[in-house]
C-alpha cells in the first residue's frame, strides 16, 4: 500500500532529554494510525516534528503535502463566530472565493454547526469547540490529518460524533495519524497501532500482531459460583479450553451462575508494553 | 487559619516579582521622580533652577551689574541672548520659558521710585505662569542687590531736591558708604525692600495668537496623555499575542502558510492603525470641545507625521513587551510599570518645564519625552503661521528617533519572537 508519510530515524533532543529516539514510523494511503504512549513519551514531539514546528536533529520526515494538523488545544479564536473561524483558517490555508465558501458550508454541516455559524465561539460547548477545531483544520481537504488527541475533554456523545467525523474524512479518502489516551476507542477505529515510550517506537502492527508479540492470544475467566465464591483461570485456545474449565469446576459440585471471558485489550497490552509506573 | 492563609498570601506575592515590585518598588520609584521635579531633595533643589535668558539692550554697567546679580541668583539658570528678537524667540520655541530684556533707560530709572517708566520687560509663555510669576519677583530683589550704592545716591538726590541738601559733612559720609554698599549687597532685608522696585512690563509672547495659554495646556495634556494611554493600550492588546500562544492560535497559524515575520507584521499594522485612530480621536476631540488649532496645513501635516510614527513605535513597543513577557498577567504588570514610569519621565503627567534640568535630560531616554516634544512643536511652539515643510522640518529629529525606536523594536521583538517558532 502507498505511503504517504514517513518519519526515518528521528531524532531530537531537549536539553539532553532525547523526545525521540531514533523514531520511525510510515503512515499508509487511507489507513487510520493509532499513537500511543504515555504522558511524556513523545507523542506530541512527533507531531510537531511532522508538522514542522520542531526541528529534528537527525532523521527524515518525507511528506506528499503539508498535512492536516488538529491540535490538542482548542486554537480557535472566541471572539469569532464559527463561520468566520472557518473562513480566516481557510484563508490562511489560501482557499478564496466560491472554493472557500464552499468549503465553509461544507465544515459547518460536516461538524454539525450550520445552525449556530453566526454564533462566538465563546459561547459553545467543548464538544462544539473540538468539532469546529478539527473541521479548520481541514478545510483544505488534505490527504493526511494529525490529530492530537481530538477526543479529550468531552462528553461521550460528543466523542462519538467526533469519531464519525474521522471516519467520514478516511471514507473520503484521507489517512489519519492519532494520538489518544482513549485506548478502548483506539482499539476499535484504529487500523494499525504504534506505541512509543521514552522517544522510541516499542511496538507496531495491528491489535492482533500486538496481542500476540506481547501478552499472547489467551483470555482470562472468572466464573461466579452459587456459594458466592469465584474461579479464575487462563486459557490459551477458547474453544477447546473453555469447556474443559467448565467441566473441571462442575465435576468439584460447585453451581456455576455465570461465566466471564475477558478478551485481550490493547488497554492491557499498552501496560504490559509501558508498565504501570506513574509517567508524571 | 488565619495564619495560614496569610502565609499562601506572603509566598505568593513574594514569588510574584512584579506584584512584589508593583506592591514595593513602584510607589518608591514614583515618590522619588515627583520629589526630584518639585525639588523636595537636596538634589532637586539644587537642579531645579528656572532657565531665563537675558537681553541687555542699554548696555551700561548699571544694566551689566544688574544682569550679574540675576547670574547669581541660586533659583536662576540665566543666559545671554544677542537680542530681544531672539530671546523672544528662544522662549516663543519653549527653550525658555522666560526672557528678561533691559530696556533703553534702564540706568535713569534704575532706583527712581516715583517713575511710571518700564525699565524692564519680562517676555514669557503664558502656559508657564510658576517661571513667569517667580522671575518677576527675582527681578524686583536682584534690582535691590545690584547697586545699592547707586539706589541711596539717588535717593539721597530725591531728598535734596525735595528738602535742604546735604552738608559736606554729610556728602563725604556718603561716599565713604557707596562702596561698602557695591561690595556688600546681599543684606537680609534687600528683597522685602525691594519689592515693587523695578517698573516691570509683562509680555506674553504669544499674545495675538489665538487664545494662547489655553491651547498650549490643552496641547501638552493631549499629547502627553495621549501619549501614556496609546502606549498603555499597546501593551494591552499586544497581550492578544500571548493569549494566541495560550490558546494554541498562534500554533496553528504557523502550521499554515504564514510565517513567524508576517504573524508579526500584521500584528504590528493593526496596532499601528488602531494607535493611530486612538491618538486621532484624542486631538480631534481636542479640537472641537477644547479648540486646539488642527485645521492648518502646517498643523495637519505635522500631526498626521508625528501620529504615525508615534503609533508605530508605540505598536512596537507594545509587541516587544508582550513578546518578552511569558505571560498576559505578567505582561500587565511589567507594563504598568516601565509605562508609568516613562510617563512621569517623559512629561506625560507633569510639564516638563518645570523639572530639573537633568530630569529633562533624562526624558530624552523615554518615548514619551520624544513624542511629547514632536507634538508640541506642532502645537505649542510650531508658529501658526509655519509653512508645511517648516513644521516638517523642524519635527525631522523626532520622527527619525521614533521611527527608530519603532524599528529597533520591531527588531527586538522578532529575534524575541523565535521562542514560539520551530524548536
Amino acid at each position: 500500500m502507498e505511503t504517504v508519510l514517513s518519519v526515518t530515524n528521528a531524532v531530537k533532543t531537549f536539553g539532553g532529554n532525547k523526545a525521540l529516539d531514533n523514531v520511525g514510523i510510515a503512515l499508509r494511503k487511507g489507513e487510520w494510525l493509532g499513537l500511543l504512549g504515555p504522558n511524556g513519551a513523545g507523542k506530541t514531539t512527533l507531531i510537531r516534528a511532522i508538522a514542522g514546528r520542531v526541528a529534528l536533529d537527525s532523521g527524515t520526515i518525507t511528506k506528499t503535502e503539508m498535512p492536516g494538523i488538529v491540535p490538542q488545544e482548542i486554537a480557535l479564536y472566541p471572539k469569532l463566530t464559527a463561520a468566520e473561524n472557518l473562513r480566516c483558517f481557510g484563508q490562511l490555508m489560501n482557499l478564496r472565493g466560491r472554493l472557500l465558501q464552499e468549503r465553509v458550508d461544507w465544515a459547518l454541516e460536516f461538524t454539525g454547526l450550520a445552525d449556530r455559524a453566526g454564533d462566538l465561539v465563546v459561547t459553545f460547548s467543548g464538544g462544539m469547540k473540538r468539532r469546529l477545531n478539527i473541521a479548520c483544520s481541514v478545510l483544505h481537504r488534505p490527504s493526511v490529518v494529525l490529530l492530537d488527541e481530538p477526543t479529550v475533554g468531552v462528553d461521550p456523545q460528543s466523542r462519538q460524533r467526533i469519531w464519525e467525523m474521522l471516519d467520514r474524512l478516511r471514507n473520503e479518502g484521507a489517512s489519519l495519524l492519532l494520538t489518544t489516551h482513549q485506548l478502548d476507542e483506539a482499539q476499535q477505529i484504529c487500523d494499525r497501532i504504534v506505541v512509543i515510550d521514552h522517544g522510541r517506537v516499542i511496538a507496531d502492527g495491528t491489535l492482533d500482531e500486538l496481542v500476540r508479540d506481547t501478552i499472547g492470544p489467551g483470555r482470562r475467566v472468572w466464573l461466579t459460583l452459587e456459594s458466592g465464591g469465584s474461579i479464575e483461570g487462563h486459557i490459551r485456545d477458547i474453544a477447546a479450553d473453555l469447556s474443559a474449565l467448565l467441566g473441571r469446576a462442575a465435576s468439584t459440585g460447585a453451581a456455576i451462575v455465570d461465566v466471564r471471558v475477558e478478551s485481550p485489550t490493547l488497554q492491557a497490552v499498552f501496560i504490559h508494553l509501558t508498565g504501570r509506573e506513574l509517567r508524571d | 487559619m488565619i495564619p495560614t492563609i496569610m502565609k499562601i498570601s506572603l509566598i505568593n506575592l513574594s514569588r510574584d516579582k512584579v506584584a512584589f515590585m508593583m506592591t514595593f518598588v513602584l510607589p518608591v520609584i514614583f515618590f522619588s521622580i515627583f520629589a526630584m521635579i518639585f525639588g523636595a531633595t537636596d538634589t532637586g533643589a539644587r537642579d531645579n533652577k528656572i532657565k531665563v535668558i537675558v537681553a541687555d539692550r542699554e548696555q551700561t554697567e548699571v544694566s551689566r551689574r544688574f544682569i550679574a546679580t540675576l547670574k547669581k541668583q541660586k533659583v536662576l539658570d540665566v543666559a545671554a541672548a544677542t537680542d530681544e528678537s531672539a530671546a523672544r524667540k528662544q522662549v516663543h520655541d519653549g527653550k525658555f520659558p522666560v526672557a528678561v530684556v533691559i530696556l533703553q533707560g534702564f540706568s535713569g530709572e534704575f532706583g527712581n521710585f516715583g517713575s511710571t517708566r518700564e525699565s524692564v520687560e519680562l517676555l514669557y509663555d503664558a502656559a508657564n505662569p510658576i517661571a513667569q510669576n517667580a522671575v518677576g519677583g527675582l527681578l524686583q530683589a536682584a534690582a535691590m542687590m545690584a547697586a545699592p550704592d547707586i539706589l541711596i545716591e539717588k535717593g539721597f538726590s530725591s531728598m535734596e531736591s525735595l528738602g535742604a541738601g546735604l552738608t559736606p559733612q554729610q556728602h563725604r559720609a556718603l561716599e565713604t558708604v557707596k562702596p561698602y554698599m557695591r561690595g556688600d549687597a546681599a543684606s537680609p532685608g534687600g528683597r522685602d525692600a525691594a519689592e515693587g522696585m523695578l517698573r516691570i512690563r509683562a509680555t506674553d509672547v504669544r499674545a495675538g495668537e489665538s487664545p494662547p495659554e489655553q491651547h498650549s495646556m490643552i496641547a501638552y495634556y493631549a499629547a502627553g496623555i495621549g501619549v501614556m494611554f496609546l502606549l498603555f493600550s499597546m501593551a494591552g492588546a499586544g497581550g492578544a499575542f500571548l493569549d494566541e500562544t495560550e490558546s494554541g492560535t498562534l500554533e496553528r497559524l504557523l502550521t499554515t502558510n504564514a510565517t513567524m515575520s508576517q504573524v508579526l507584521i500584521a500584528k504590528w499594522l493593526f496596532l499601528l492603525l488602531a494607535g493611530l485612530m486612538q491618538v486621532t480621536l484624542m486631538f480631534l476631540w481636542a479640537t472641537f470641545a477644547f479648540h486646539l488649532e488642527l485645521f492648518t496645513p502646517a498643523r495637519l501635516s505635522g500631526f498626521a507625521a508625528m501620529a504615525v510614527t508615534t503609533a508605530a513605535g508605540a505598536a512596537a513597543f507594545g509587541l516587544v513587551l508582550a513578546a518578552a513577557c511569558k505571560t498576559r498577567a505578567q505582561l500587565g504588570g511589567v507594563s504598568t510599570i516601565v509605562i508609568l514610569i516613562m510617563s512621569a519621565l517623559g512629561g506625560s503627567m507633569v510639564p516638563r518645564f518645570i523639572m530639573p534640568k537633568f530630569m529633562n535630560t533624562t526624558a530624552l531616554f523615554t518615548f514619551n519625552g520624544w513624542a511629547l516634544d514632536g507634538f508640541l512643536k506642532v502645537f505649542w511652539y510650531g508658529e501658526s503661521t509655519a509653512t508645511v515643510a517648516q513644521t516638517l522640518t523642524s519635527l525631522l529629529p523626532q520622527l527619525a528617533v521614533l521611527s527608530a525606536l519603532a524599528a529597533v523594536f520591531l527588531a527586538v521583538a522578532r529575534v524575541l519572537a523565535r521562542r514560539w517558532e520551530t524548536v
